[in-house]
């Protein structure tokens, strides 16, 4: 952030801007900037305050101060908190330690031209483009008591295969689901940053007698820092926001927890209470770290 | 006159930007109905899209526009939608009448004073309903916020045919004992004794509410709910315990199914029973005609003889008039019709698909019950037997501990029924964590 400032200090110190320029860039920066405000921070800030009040988003009148009751509720009284957040920590290894790196070694091969590769970039793409309350409708379909794939085994919906109401298998399921779509983002990312490996590395390491393993982990993956980031920051960020899928396949009854639809839940509908807002705000503070890394790697690519 | 501009203000503060437009739209309205002195146009708004009451509603509205050459805009929601919408939509732009639910769920918004008071048109239309409908109508401060349409019995359902088959007699379901020994009988045949879905959090609410008041008594079940009882109570306990032993004739994807699912098994003839509101008779009815024809109604059998079979859930379905919404007038005109004898006609003469009448089990008095199908009359003998008649649970308790509480509380005790303790204690801390009613 600093660092932007000072540029732009450089800049207007060695050309005088004319009026006219003056305000071309107020209102590039400004437009924007009010937007924002008024979009993102007004009702982030809103939320935060709201956190600590009792309303049931009826009258603004009616808002009552509550200090910390509505946190003590939610860890202390809920234990269907703990086992979202169970939920979401699960979410996160998985993604983190299977559909992540199963994107990277995709991205990997088909960068290498692997026979078939632009079939595998297709394929894997392909769920990337449907939004993720598509993907969910998809697999609801597929996997629900009466859907497609009980059919195809004959079952009827009395003896059906549980995918969704059994709850030693059900976190998988809705992994599965969650990284066909997933996988496909990263290998995307991760190929867009392969093409800009300069292909002289590859070269002067296989010359040295590296193996394929060696390069990668010794010279690629070193030279695509920015990208790795990138690629670590939206799999947690992707993990703790997800909502959209579990929404689709148990509705709002939070039959399956997760923070976001712990959030939804009790924000929305005639059940509404600030208990709603307080979610939110402990959902905004584990992403936010995760979120400031991101925006300083964006920066500072951007920067140099 | 002021209190509409009024309403058209705080809107313009709420919405902000896109006021700008629905204002000078409302401001029109507004205008026109000053300068005609009539009731004027109105919007109507359903909360649902299926095929059978958007053919009444719309028989409805035809018979009003026929009488009074009012016209009414309608618009119509899928009913979960509506329902989680319904506080922004009642503080935003709503129409001027709308469908809602008697009881609790009315009275929450009545006291935030989203709802035009209604006392007008009961003063007219009183008369051609019981008191009991008159009491679900009214608010806390005793003033009417809401005109009934129907109802329907949460009952135990079977199919007629297959209790032929099963060497069955409805009369000998009265008791837990006899109901166990049914179970018992079906489960040997093969067959799952009481379909049940849970995956919506609602469902078996009404397994909860009936086992509750035929063990413990329709006060204690209405103490409960009302925050007098605790959830810990060893009675709650007892609830659950019975419940238990449903368990080995249930289906065992409780969890992956909803309403409709576990109607399924009960339609496919895989389920011998089933507990739920006869509403679902019009899903039977789109199945076929024969398969509604089939379908039947007993009360939940008797557990504790001090209570009987005394308590129903019986919800009331009707109408409420917005108080933001642009003519609250014509809403409350609009209401006098629907819920006189002469709008409940109108909503019998419509017609299904196949051009067959779509059942209804009115509130009116004067709805002429001798036109009733096997099916209905079953329902009216099960509602005349209970004495009390609860809503539901999500309608009978506060709307932030119903949904988000009760409701996965219920799924976690499928989930293990060994837990129950635990469940009860975190049912109780939740809702003494509730914050106090404005």
């Amino acid at each position: 952030m600093s660092s932007t400032a000072k540029d732009i200090t450089k800049v207007s110190r060695r050309r005088a801007f004319s009026k006219a320029d003056r305000t071309t860039l107020s209102a590039f920066v400004g437009i924007p900037l009010f937007f924002h405000l008024l979009l993102v921070w007004i009702p982030a800030v809103l939320t935060i305050l709201l956190s600590f009040t009792y309303w049931s988003g009826i009258s603004i009148s009616r808002i009552k101060w509550a200090g910390l009751a509505n946190y003590k509720n939610i860890f202390f009284d809920t234990p269907a908190f703990w086992e979202a957040l169970r939920n979401n920590i699960i979410w996160l290894g998985w993604f983190g330690l299977i559909a992540t790196p199963l994107g990277i070694l995709l991205a990997y091969q088909i960068d290498r031209q692997i026979r078939g590769h632009k079939f595998y970039e297709t394929a894997y793409y392909l769920p990337v483009v449907l939004s993720l309350a598509v993907t969910g409708i998809i697999w609801n379909f597929l996997l629900r008591p009466d859907g497609f794939v009980n059919g195809l085994f004959g079952r009827d919906i009395d003896n059906a295969i549980s995918f969704f109401g059994n709850y030693d298998i059900n976190i998988y399921v809705i992994l599965t689901i969650a990284s066909w779509r997933h996988i496909g983002y990263i290998m995307l990312l991760y190929l867009a940053g392969l093409k800009s490996v300069d292909s002289a590395l590859r070269e002067a390491a296989s010359l040295d007698g590296a193996t394929e393993w060696q390069t990668f982990k010794k010279v690629i993956f070193p030279s695509m820092k920015p990208v790795n980031i990138i690629v670590i920051v939206i799999t947690i960020i992707e993990s703790l926001r997800a909502f959209d899928i579990v929404y689709i396949i148990y509705g709002s009854s939070a039959g399956f927890p997760i923070l976001g639809t712990l959030v939804f839940q009790n924000i929305a509908g005639e059940g509404a209470s600030m208990k709603g807002a307080a979610y939110a705000v402990i959902l905004f503070v584990l992403s936010i770290g995760p979120i400031i890394a991101y925006l300083r790697t964006t920066f500072k690519s951007d920067v140099q | 006159m002021s209190d509409l501009n009024n309403g058209i203000s705080r809107r313009s503060v709420l919405k902000g930007a896109a006021v700008g437009g629905l204002g000078i739209a409302a401001g029109g309205s507004l205008l026109a109905g000053c300068g005609s002195g009539a009731t004027g146009p109105l919007a109507y708004g359903a909360r649902s899209v299926d095929a059978g009451p958007t053919a009444q509603n719309e028989a409805l509205l035809a018979a009003y526009t026929a009488k009074t050459g009012n016209e009414v805009k309608y618009n119509a929601t899928e009913s979960n939608a509506f329902q989680n919408n319904l506080s922004q939509y009642l503080q935003g732009t709503p129409d001027d009448a709308f469908e809602w639910m008697a009881g609790y769920r009315m009275q929450f918004f009545a006291e935030q004073g989203l709802l035009a008071d209604l006392t007008g048109v009961w003063d007219t239309i009183g008369d051609q309903y019981a008191e009991s409908y008159k009491i679900a109508s009214t608010g806390l401060d005793g003033k009417q916020y809401f005109v009934p349409r129907s109802w329907y019995p949460w009952g135990l359902h079977f199919r007629k045919s297959m209790f032929q088959e099963l060497g069955l007699n409805a009369d000998n379901v009265t008791n837990w004992d006899e109901f166990l020994k049914m179970l018992d009988g079906m489960k040997k045949k093969g067959l799952i004794g009481f379909a049940a879905g849970n995956k919506g959090g609602w469902e078996a609410m009404g397994t909860f509410d009936i086992l509750n008041a035929r063990i413990n008594g329709y006060q204690f079940h209405v103490d409960l709910l009302a925050g007098r009882e605790k959830w810990t109570d060893a009675k709650v306990t007892e609830v659950f315990t019975y419940w238990e032993q449903l368990i080995p004739y249930m289906n065992t994807n409780v969890l992956d199914l909803e309403w409709d699912g576990a109607m399924q098994l009960l339609l496919q003839k895989k389920a011998g029973s089933m507990l739920m509101g006869s509403w679902f008779g019009g899903n039977f009815k789109e199945q076929s005609e024969a398969d509604y024809l089939d379908l039947s109604i007993i009360p939940f059998p008797e557990i504790n003889p001090a209570n009987g079979r005394d308590t129903i859930d019986a919800p009331i379905d009707g109408y409420c008039v917005a108080a933001n919404g642009t003519n609250n007038e014509g809403g409350a005109d609009f209401l006098k019709f629907a819920g006189d004898i002469e709008g409940v006609n109108a909503i019998l003469g419509a017609k299904d698909a196949n051009g067959l009448p779509i059942p209804m089990t009115s509130a009116n008095k004067g709805q002429d019950t001798s036109s009733y199908d096997p099916f209905q009359k079953e329902q009216l003998a099960v509602m005349a037997e209970a004495k009390y008649i609860t809503q539901f649970l999500d309608r009978d308790t506060r709307p932030d501990f119903a949904g988000p509480v009760v409701g996965p509380a219920i799924q976690s005790w499928f989930k293990n029924p060994k837990d129950i303790a635990k469940i009860q204690d975190t049912l109780q801390s939740q809702w003494d964590a509730l914050p106090p009613l404005a």
